[in-house]
């Protein structure tokens, strides 16, 4: 009983990671990513483009997309209905993507409201695809507040991994820092801990038997490679290691700062900076967070039991 | 008790934990069928209409459903309405279609508002002229009614034949049922029927939607 297919996951992934991308040099901005992040442009170029993608998708998606199209301006009737939100949060994102991304790229200073706006419409962004389908109450396994929390995290973590990628190949500094690798580390600790909270929710029967099945088949039925190996293997704990053990190098080396404080200074800020460096190991993690964010979606909507199986009993 | 039942035969390898949560639940969720077996409160709207269906008189004719089919035209690839076999017998039936709730979960999460609930009897209308094929309502509503319709790109549903009420006729599938069993009228009425219900086991739970049907399960 799939209503909704590969472009619904599509789009839902890249909502997240667009939203993500912005987040990301939008915190670089603020400093938030150590001093003279490289991150500080990429992520606006590409989240604009990266959610009207998806949108076009969804309008593919819908009957109606091709067919008559202009019945599309009535997507913003129904106030109470969230995918009406959607429709607004996506399109006020996608103008102020854009123009942010524009100024970025043309090294013009953006207002600071606008640059705001944008932060505050990316995360609603990334909640909006979560809480989409946390309201629908015949679906146990979505109907969830963590949902949007789950979608918010793996958001923040793809976005950071697909900026940080971007930066690789776009930006002439190519080595990352330390605080990078500190705060992507956090990301997918917190991912972990959503899942593991979800999950555990879910088959320990929370939202009846019907989203225990749902779980069950993800873990342990038909989808358990996609959640094993691309979600859980590859999308959190791979990440979990690299980041982790380049935040142990980097730690080490502050420590020598802290202990050596007639050294050069310059030195070992350096040192310390190159500890998030865009080694192989790094930018393939970068790569398989990206493929375990495009997993999570496809398993929430292809694990979506109804309430009710349509047979009588 | 047959939930809890069901639960431990079944072979799939869920974590023990997790099994005994489930089984918990199954024991919770007991008590809310038996409430069930008793009709629902009065509903809001005074006018509210219904479908009556006794599963007692049911023959699994399916006129009801030829009948529909033919008076409203449903696009290719929906049904309007269902004749459900089931039972360990596979002798009990279900006829249904849209329940006409009364908290619409397809009216709530419609973007685009092709669905209405009229004032006059509660019927809830979709208007595929308007619907742009999101499907996000089926994903909604627990009972599957809204059909999706590749060829046209769009939802239908059952209307209640409203157009044939209008003009004082019965529904299509109520006009045609040769047994009874299927039926209609004020839903106030209908929900004081000794032995009615608003929801057969293993069914959702009539609390999310408020169905406006009553059913007489069989004995």
């Amino acid at each position: 009983m799939h209503h909704w297919h590969w472009l619904i996951v599509i789009y839902l992934f890249l909502g997240g990671l667009g939203a993500g991308a912005y987040l990301t040099s939008f915190a670089a901005e603020k400093g938030w990513l150590g001093p003279n992040s490289r991150l500080s442009r990429v992520g606006y170029y590409i989240a604009a483009p990266v959610v009207a993608v998806g949108t076009a998708l969804l309008v593919l998606d819908l009957g109606q997309g091709l067919y008559k199209p202009w019945l599309l301006v009535r997507l913003v009737l129904n106030v109470g209905s969230v995918m009406t939100w959607g429709v607004y949060i996506l399109s006020l994102f996608i103008i102020v993507g854009l123009i942010k991304g524009y100024l970025v790229l043309k090294s013009k200073t953006a207002p600071n409201w606008l640059t705001w706006a944008g932060a505050v419409l990316a995360l609603a962004t990334a909640a909006y695809t979560g809480l989409l389908i946390a309201v629908v109450k015949a679906i146990p396994f979505w109907n969830t507040f963590i949902m949007p929390f789950l979608f918010v995290a793996s958001a923040l973590s793809t976005g950071l991994s697909v900026t940080a990628l971007g930066a690789h190949f776009l930006e002439k500094q190519a080595h990352g820092n330390a605080t990078e690798g500190k705060v992507h580390l956090w990301l997918v600790i917190v991912e972990l801990i959503i899942v593991i909270i979800f999950f555990g929710m879910m088959a320990g029967g929370a939202k009846g038997p019907v989203g225990a099945e749902s779980a069950s088949m993800v873990m342990f039925g038909k989808y358990a490679i996609v959640f094993w190996g691309y979600f859980i293997a590859l999308g959190l704990l791979l990440p979990l290691v690299v980041f982790g053990l380049e935040y142990m190098r980097a730690k080490q080396s502050g420590v020598q700062v802290a202990t050596e404080p007639a050294s050069t200074n310059s030195g070992t800020v350096a040192a310390v900076e190159s500890g998030h460096e865009s080694s192989y190991l790094v930018l393939v993690t970068d790569l398989a967070v990206l493929v375990g964010g495009f997993a999570l979606r496809a398993l929430v909507i292809f694990a979506a039991l109804p309430i009710w199986d349509g047979k009588l009993l | 008790m047959n939930n809890a039942k069901k639960v431990t035969i079944s072979r799939r390898s869920v974590l023990k934990a997790g099994a005994v949560a489930t089984l918990a639940l199954a024991a919770g969720i007991t008590p809310t069928i038996a409430k069930a077996d008793t009709a629902q409160d009065t509903p809001k709207n005074p006018n509210q209409i219904g479908f009556i269906y006794d599963q007692n008189k049911c023959i699994n004719c399916k006129l009801c459903a030829a009948a529909c089919k033919e008076a409203n035209n449903w696009e290719e690839g929906t049904e309007w309405r269902r004749v459900l076999v089931g039972g360990k017998d596979n002798k009990h039936y279900l006829s249904y279609s849209c329940n006409h709730c009364e908290k619409p979960a397809c009216a709530a999460v419609c973007p685009v508002l092709a669905y209405k609930k009229r004032d006059k009897d509660g019927i809830v209308i979709h208007n595929r002229e308007v619907c742009v094929g999101c499907k996000y309502c089926m994903y909604a509503c627990p009972y599957h009614v809204p059909d999706f319709s590749t060829a046209t790109g769009r939802i239908n549903k059952c209307h209640f034949c409203y157009q044939r009420q209008d003009n004082g006729e019965k529904p299509a599938c109520v006009s045609k049922c040769p047994t009874g069993a299927l039926s209609y009228g004020l839903l106030s009425e209908l929900r004081k029927t000794p032995g009615a219900t608003a929801q057969l086991e293993g069914m959702p739970d009539p609390d999310i939607t408020k169905p406006s049907w009553v059913i007489i399960p069989k004995a």
